[in-house]
C-alpha cells in the first residue's frame, strides 16, 4: 500500500500483531493476532483486565518493543524505531527523581533540538497548562501523586506530539484526583492548539474508557486479543451519572462478562454440587418413556409398575431418574411425558445419546464431576476419590451403587468414561472438547 | 500468575519424583565432612609446632586446600553465630545498641594484623603444648576478616522489619523460635547470604598472611594453601604459585556451587518485591536436594524439635501482663555482668593502648602522619581508577539481562579470589614495565578493590526501572544525555556502596600491597600498610598499635565525613523509592 502523505493518514496501525515473551525457557503468549488502527482525531480506549497485554500493545504501537509477528505502521509506512510523533504518560509517572520538574519536562523536548529560549518558553507553557506554575524547581518526591502525573503530562505534551498514549495514567491516583485529571486531559486534547491529533488510553476501568474513549476496544486474556470494539457516540462533556453513560457502562459490562465468563451465561442458575442420583438402568428409563408414549403420554404410577413388570419401589426410582433428566413430569399420582421425553422416544440411537449428553450437562452431580475432572492435569480421577467425595456429600446413599449409576449414565451420554483397569473415570474428550475450550477456568 | 501456570509439566514431575540415590549421595557427603572434621581435630591435638615444613609438590595441594577450607568454614560458623547474637542484641536493646554499633564500626576498620599479635601470643600461651592455639589463632584471624559486614547486614535487616509485622507476632504470641523462623529469617536471609559470600571472600583475602607470618624472630606456619603460596613466593617457585592459584580458584568455584548458589536460590523465596530484571538465581544442587527424601524429613523433625525447645507460643504477650519480678532479675543481672565485662575489657585495652602509645617519640608520630598521607593518596587513586573502568562496564553489562547472566558469576568469583596471592606476580610485571613500586602498589590495591565497584554498579544497573528506560526511549534521549540523565544517577546509590567497600578493601590491602616479598627480596612502598607490616615482623608492638589505631581512626573518620555525606546525597536525591 502506498503511504498517504496527507495529514489525515492513520497515525499508527498494528496489523495481525502477536507477541510472545520467553522467560526461563518458558514461552508466554501475551498477544495473539491483534489489529488496531489509530485514526486522526479520535480517542481510543483499550479496556481489559490485567494481563491481557494492553500495555504491551501500546509499547508495540509506539515502537518500544518489536512484535514477534505482524506489522506495525506509522502513517502507512513500516515503523522503524520509535514513533516520531508519539508521547507516553506512564502509570507510575516515570519521572527522573534526580531532576526538577522543569528538567523533567525538558526531557520531552530532547528530540526537538530547539534553541534554549524556545525550549524554556515551551516548558513554561506546558507547566502552566497542567497547573504547576511555581513548582518548576521542585523535585518529584516533594509532589503528591496527582502533581507528579501532571509533570508526566507536561513532559508528554511539551514536544507537541500528534499521538498521546496513556498507560493506565490515573490508576496510581486516588479517585477524586483521577476524576479531575481525566477532565483536564480531555480539556487539553480538545483545545486543538497543541498539535495533538489522537489519544490512546489504556485502562481497566469501564467508566474511564466511556468518559474519554470515542472508540472502546475490549480485550480478553490468555493470550491477549481484541474481543469487541464499541463506538461511543455520547457527546462531550460526558457525565458519569447521565443515564446514557450508565447504559453504555452496563452494556460494556455485559460484553466483558460474556468474554470472560462464558460458562456463567450458559448455565446461570446451576450450582455444581453432588446430589443423590436415583439408581437406574438406561434401558429401564427408556422403557418407561416408551410405555408412556404408547399410553398417550400420561399414565398412573401403579399402571406403569404392572406394565413394566417391576415392583413399585423400583419404578419410582426409574421415574425419579427420568424426572431428573426432564423427560417426564409427575403431577400428583400421574406421570406425564415432556417434550424432551417425546423427542427422545422419537429419536434414533444417536439422537438419544445426544439428548442424554445435553441433559447430563444440566444435572448438578455431573457438572460437579466434569468441573472436577477439568481441573486435574490428566482429566482423570481415581474411582476411590470420586467414591469418597460421593460418600461425603451423600452419606445416606450406598456409594458404590451411586458411582455405578453415574458411570452408567455418563458412559451412555458419552460424557464420562471409565477405565476398569486403572479404576479411573475420565472426561470423554471427543464429545466435550468444544465446551472444555470455552469453559476452562480463567 | 500466568507465568507459573505456563511452566511445563515435566519440570513439576521432576520436582515431584523423589529418589533414594540422592539420599545415599547426601549421606556419603555427610560422612566425608565428618571424617574431614575429625582429621582437622586430630591436627589440633598434635604437639605444638610453630612452623610446619610445606611440601611444594602439587600433590600436596589438595590436602592443604582442604585444611584451609576447613579453617574458613569453622571461622564462618563462628561468624554466623556471632552475627546472630551480636545483631539481635544490638537491634533489640537500645542501650546496648549505642555502644555496640560504633564499636562494630571501629572493629571493622582494624586490619587483620592488628589482631594478629594479641591472638597468636594469647592462644599459644593458652595451649602451650598442642597445635590448637595456633590453629585457633588462625581461625580467629579469618573470622575477623569475615564477620563485620555480616553482622551489620543482619542488624540492619532486623531494624528494618516493619512494626506491623512485629505486632502481629506479638499478638499471636510467637515464641522465639517461631518469631525467628517467620519474621527474622525471612527478612534478613537474602542480605545475609549475599554478605556471607562477601565475607568468605574477605576471610580468604589475608590467607597468605594468616597461615604464615613472622612475629619478631619467630616464624609461624600452618599447613594450608595460604602458607603453600607464601613459601612458593619466598622461593620464587612460579609453577607452585600457578598450582596454588588454580587450587584456590577450584575451591572458590566449588564453594560457590555447593554452598552459595543453593543458599541464594533457596533464599529467593523470601524475596518481597517483584523485579522484572534479571533471572532468579538457580542452582542445580538445590534442584537435586529438593528431590531428596531425607531432607524434608530432617527439616520437619528439626523444626519440631526447635519449636518444642523454643516454645511454639509465648506464655502471654509481653505488653499485656507484667512479668513477675523473679524472672526479670535474672536477665537483668546477666546483662549487667556482660555490660560490665565489656566495659572492663574496653577500659583495660584502652589503658594498655595508651601505655603502649606513650613510648612512641615525636618522630615516630611524624612518620605515622606521613605514612597515613601516602597511603591515603594511594587508596584514593586505586578507588578512582577502579571506578573509572568499573562504572561504565558495570552499567553496560547490567542493562542487558543476557550479558548479566554471563558476567555476574564471573565477577563474583573474581571478587572472591584473594588478590594478595598474585601480588608478587603482578609486582614483577610492574617492575619489569619500569613503573616504580611506590606507584605499582596502587595497582595491587586496585586488584583487591575494583570488583566491589563493578559488582555493586552492575547490580544497580540491573535494577534500573523499566519505565524510566522507556521514557528515555520515547523522548529520544541520545547516548550522552541518556548516561547523564538516567544511567549514572540511577546507579549512584549502589556506586556509593561499592566505593565504600572498595576503599575499605584498598586500605586493608595496603598492608600486603605496600610490602611485598619475593624470593628473599623485599619491596617497600613507604606508607601506613608497610609500616604496620614491618612493625608486626619486628615485633615493635608500640608502633604496631599506633599504626593499627591510626588506620582504624582514619577509616572511621572517612566514614563519618565523606561516605556518610555521600550516602545522604544518594538517599536524598538519587533514591528510586518513589
Amino acid at each position: 500500500m502506498a503511504a498517504r502523505s496527507d495529514g489525515a493518514s492513520d497515525l499508527a496501525e498494528a496489523r495481525a500483531v502477536s507477541k510472545t515473551f520467553v522467560r526461563d525457557e518458558h514461552q508466554l503468549a501475551v498477544l495473539r493476532d491483534v489489529s488496531l488502527t489509530v485514526r486522526p482525531s479520535e480517542v481510543i480506549a483499550i479496556l481489559g483486565p490485567s494481563g491481557c497485554g494492553k500495555s504491551t500493545l501500546l509499547r508495540i504501537l509506539v515502537g518500544l518493543i518489536p512484535p514477534t509477528t505482524g506489522e506495525v505502521l506509522c502513517h502507512g509506512a513500516p515503523l522503524r524505531g520509535i514513533h516520531p510523533g508519539a508521547a507516553i504518560v506512564f502509570q507510575n509517572f516515570a519521572l527522573y527523581p534526580w531532576l526538577t520538574v522543569a528538567e523533567n519536562v525538558r526531557v520531552g523536548l530532547y528530540r526537538r533540538a530547539l534553541q534554549r529560549d524556545e525550549e524554556n518558553a515551551r516548558i513554561t507553557r506546558a507547566i502552566d497548562l497542567v497547573g504547576l506554575e511555581g513548582f518548576e524547581e521542585a523535585y518529584p518526591k516533594e509532589l503528591s501523586g496527582g502533581m507528579k502525573q501532571r509533570v508526566g503530562i507536561a513532559r508528554a505534551i511539551v514536544g507537541g506530539p500528534e499521538l498521546l498514549c496513556m498507560d493506565e495514567p490515573f490508576s496510581a491516583l486516588d479517585v477524586l484526583t483521577a476524576e479531575s485529571l481525566r477532565s483536564e486531559v480531555y480539556g487539553l486534547w480538545s483545545r486543538g492548539d497543541l498539535g495533538l491529533k489522537s489519544m490512546l488510553l489504556i485502562t481497566h476501568l469501564i467508566e474511564e474508557a466511556v468518559f474519554l474513549g470515542d472508540r472502546i476496544v475490549i480485550m480478553g486474556t490468555n493470550p491477549g486479543s481484541v474481543r469487541e470494539t464499541i463506538a461511543n457516540p455520547l457527546p462531550h462533556p460526558r457525565e458519569y451519572r447521565d443515564p446514557a453513560f450508565l447504559a453504555l457502562v452496563d452494556e460494556i459490562h455485559a460484553v466483558i462478562t460474556q468474554v470472560h465468563l462464558p460458562d456463567e451465561r450458559r448455565r446461570p442458575e446451576l450450582a455444581a454440587r453432588i446430589e443423590p442420583f436415583p439408581n437406574s438402568e438406561v434401558a429401564q428409563v427408556f422403557g418407561l418413556l416408551e410405555v408412556l408414549h404408547d399410553q398417550g403420554g400420561i399414565a398412573n404410577l401403579f399402571d406403569l409398575a404392572t406394565r413394566l413388570q417391576l415392583e413399585v419401589g423400583r419404578v419410582i426410582l426409574v421415574i425419579k431418574a427420568a424426572e431428573l433428566f426432564g423427560f417426564v413430569d409427575t403431577p400428583k399420582q400421574d406421570v406425564v411425558l415432556t417434550t424432551i421425553g417425546r423427542e427422545l422416544v422419537a429419536g434414533d440411537a444417536n439422537a438419544r445419546k445426544r439428548i442424554v449428553h445435553a441433559r447430563l450437562m444440566a444435572i448438578p452431580t455431573f457438572c460437579y464431576l466434569v468441573d472436577r475432572l477439568r481441573r486435574t492435569e490428566t482429566m482423570r480421577l481415581a474411582a476411590e476419590v470420586v467414591e469418597e467425595e460421593l460418600a461425603m456429600h451423600v452419606p445416606n446413599e450406598p456409594t458404590e451403587a451411586l458411582f455405578e449409576t453415574i458411570v452408567r449414565w455418563g458412559r451412555y451420554g458419552e460424557l464420562l468414561g471409565y477405565d476398569p483397569e486403572t479404576r479411573e473415570i475420565y472426561l470423554d474428550v471427543e464429545s466435550t472438547v468444544a465446551s472444555t475450550h470455552e469453559g476452562a477456568p480463567t | 500468575m500466568a507465568i507459573t501456570r505456563m511452566r511445563p509439566r515435566a519440570a513439576d514431575a521432576v520436582a515431584a519424583v523423589r529418589s533414594y540415590w540422592i539420599d545415599v549421595l547426601l549421606l556419603v557427603v555427610l560422612a566425608a565432612l565428618f571424617a574431614g572434621t575429625l582429621a582437622l581435630a586430630r591436627r589440633w591435638e598434635a604437639p605444638y609446632r610453630a612452623a610446619t615444613e610445606i611440601d611444594l609438590s602439587p600433590w600436596a595441594l589438595p590436602r592443604y586446600t582442604l585444611l584451609s577450607l576447613a579453617r574458613g568454614l569453622v571461622a564462618y560458623v563462628l561468624s554466623f553465630a556471632f552475627t546472630l547474637a551480636y545483631g539481635t542484641i544490638a537491634a533489640y536493646h537500645r542501650r546496648a545498641e549505642r555502644i555496640m554499633i560504633p564499636l562494630l564500626d571501629i572493629l571493622q576498620g582494624i586490619p587483620v594484623l592488628g589482631f594478629l599479635p594479641g591472638l597468636v601470643l594469647g592462644m599459644v600461651a593458652l595451649f602451650p603444648r598442642s597445635n590448637a592455639g595456633l590453629e585457633l589463632a588462625c581461625v580467629l584471624m579469618i573470622f575477623t576478616g569475615q564477620v563485620w559486614n555480616m553482622t551489620f547486614s543482619f542488624y540492619g535487616s532486623l531494624r528494618a522489619i516493619p512494626d506491623e509485622l512485629r505486632e502481629v507476632a506479638a499478638l499471636h504470641r510467637f515464641g522465639w523460635w517461631k518469631r525467628f523462623r517467620t519474621l527474622e529469617v525471612p527478612s534478613s536471609m537474602i542480605g545475609l547470604v549475599w554478605n556471607s559470600m562477601m565475607s568468605m571472600a574477605g576471610g580468604w583475602f589475608f590467607l597468605t598472611v594468616t597461615e604464615a607470618f613472622t612475629l619478631g624472630d619467630r616464624d609461624f606456619r600452618l599447613p594450608g594453601i595460604g602458607s603453600y603460596m607464601s613459601v612458593a613466593i619466598d622461593r620464587g617457585d612460579t609453577r607452585a604459585m600457578g598450582c596454588a592459584v588454580v587450587a584456590m580458584i577450584v575451591m572458590i568455584v566449588a564453594v560457590d556451587q555447593v554452598v552459595w548458589r543453593p543458599a541464594l536460590a533457596w533464599a529467593q523465596k523470601f524475596k518481597v518485591e517483584e523485579t522484572s530484571a534479571g533471572a532468579a538465581p538457580r542452582s542445580w544442587l538445590l534442584d537435586l536436594l529438593r528431590r531428596s527424601r531425607l531432607v524434608p524429613w530432617l527439616e520437619l523433625e528439626l523444626g519440631r524439635l526447635l519449636a518444642a525447645v523454643g516454645g511454639g507460643h509465648a506464655e502471654s504477650p509481653k505488653s499485656f501482663v507484667r512479668e513477675p519480678r523473679v524472672t526479670r532479675v535474672l536477665p537483668w543481672t546477666a546483662g549487667l555482668v556482660a555490660a560490665l565485662a565489656l566495659v572492663a575489657v574496653v577500659a583495660w585495652g584502652s589503658v594498655h593502648l595508651v601505655v603502649l602509645l606513650g613510648t612512641l617519640t615525636a618522630s615516630d608520630w611524624a612518620a605515622l602522619a606521613a605514612a597515613l598521607g601516602l597511603t591515603f593518596l594511594r587508596t584514593a587513586t586505586a578507588v578512582a581508577l577502579g571506578a573509572l573502568w568499573a562504572v561504565p562496564v558495570g552499567i553496560w553489562v547490567g542493562l542487558s539481562p543476557a550479558r548479566t547472566r554471563i558476567v555476574q558469576p564471573l565477577v563474583q568469583i573474581a571478587a572472591a579470589f584473594p588478590a594478595p596471592m598474585i601480588f608478587p606476580l603482578v609486582t614483577l610485571a610492574v617492575l619489569s614495565a619500569g613503573i616504580p613500586f611506590g606507584w605499582g602498589c596502587v595497582l595491587l590495591m586496585l586488584l583487591g578493590s575494583q570488583w566491589y565497584v563493578l559488582f555493586n554498579v552492575l547490580a544497580g544497573a540491573t535494577a534500573t526501572p523499566q519505565d524510566l528506560r522507556e521514557a528515555a526511549d520515547v523522548y529520544g534521549l541520545g547516548r550522552i544525555a541518556r548516561w547523564r540523565t538516567l544511567y549514572l544517577p540511577a546507579v549512584f546509590p549502589q556506586l556509593v556502596t561499592g566505593l565504600v567497600t572498595a576503599a575499605g578493601g584498598a586500605w586493608n590491602a595496603s598492608i600486603v600491597a605496600e610490602y611485598v616479598r619475593y624470593r628473599g627480596r623485599t619491596l617497600v612502598a613507604p606508607g601506613l600498610g608497610a609500616l604496620i607490616t614491618q612493625a608486626s615482623e619486628t615485633a615493635n608492638f608500640p608502633l604496631l598499635a599506633a599504626g593499627v589505631s591510626t588506620m582504624a581512626v582514619a577509616l572511621v573518620a572517612l566514614n563519618r565525613t565523606v561516605w556518610r555525606r555521600l550516602y545522604h546525597v544518594a538517599d536524598e536525591r538519587y533514591s528510586l523509592n518513589r
